[in-house]
């Protein structure tokens, strides 16, 4: 019995999944990651070493690319339709802020970088504007 | 997928088809955004168009809009987030159909054919606007 139950069982498993979302956003993850960009822009511009400068492009792809996964899952998971009312723009303000990461990586000017931590201040009063510090954070944001 | 299928369901798949299958088929696909092997109904197939933010997307000759049987309402009530659907990872190309899922042969209560629902979900449910993939706006 066991061994036809063992020839009959399914050989792959589909999910059928759902999110389950710890429900803690915060724009901050964005900039943090976004000011280490701008930074690494700084210091590249102030060193001419061949190396510094090649290690400091790697990293500061890294911490774009964690830019554009913050920025995601608040457009993604925190931001839900219904905020269009109080922030109409906010599919604009995703797009071009994750525009800009792109610059970022393809540029070592910080001026790029400044930019993008200007853009990352709309989404973080975007954030505001629809009740984030209260309803997404254990005690509001600190500070 | 409830009540469609329920967790642990053993399922007969049809791996022939090489379109996307009618509005209201349960299909197994490989999910565009990770590769793993998800089970979800047909909502709307290729040509078809999709309510989008204010206007829709209309899906391309091999693309289907894939859905939960799920609301948000029901997967928040179970505690769990929204579903991860075509409301997620957009349109699905048909290079990524595995099979039509078409009858459960266990558990023993449950065995039978897995019927098609007619229209399918209700493509207006909660599709959001921050969906994104191929198809165009």
């Amino acid at each position: 019995m066991f061994r036809l139950t063992r020839w009959l069982a399914p050989t792959a498993t589909a999910r059928a999944h759902c999110d389950l979302p710890c429900g803690v956003y915060d724009p901050e993850q964005a900039r943090i990651e976004a000011e280490s960009c701008f930074r690494i822009m700084e210091k590249y511009q102030a060193n001419a070493d061949e190396t510094f400068r090649a290690r400091a492009i790697g990293i500061k792809e890294e911490r774009a690319e964690l830019v554009k996964h913050h920025l995601d899952v608040l457009w993604h998971d925190y931001f839900k339709p219904e905020h269009l009312e109080a922030v109409p723009n906010l599919h604009e303000l995703f797009w071009n802020a994750n525009k800009q990461v792109s610059k970022v990586k393809a540029s070592v000017d910080p001026a790029d970088g400044r930019k993008l931590l200007d853009l990352i201040n709309d989404v973080d009063a975007a954030w505001k504007a629809t009740g984030g510090p209260g309803k997404t954070r254990v005690a509001g944001r600190p500070g | 997928m409830r009540p469609a299928i329920e967790p642990g369901d053993w399922l007969l798949v049809d791996p022939t088809p090489i379109h996307w299958q009618r509005r209201g088929s349960i299909v197994v696909f490989r999910e565009p955004d990770g590769d793993a092997l998800a089970v979800k109904r047909v909502a709307a197939g290729p040509g078809d168009r999709v309510p989008f933010a204010d206007g829709y997307l209309e899906l391309a000759d091999d693309e289907a809009w894939l859905m939960s049987d799920a609301s948000a309402e029901l997967t928040a009530a179970a505690g769990f987030g929204e579903p991860i659907d075509s409301r997620r990872y957009g349109p699905v190309p048909v290079d990524l159909l595995v099979g039509r899922a078409w009858f459960r042969y266990a558990p023993f209560r449950r065995i039978g054919r897995i019927g098609r629902i007619g229209h399918g979900p209700r493509l207006s449910d909660g599709i959001g606007p921050a969906a994104r993939g191929n198809g165009r706006v």
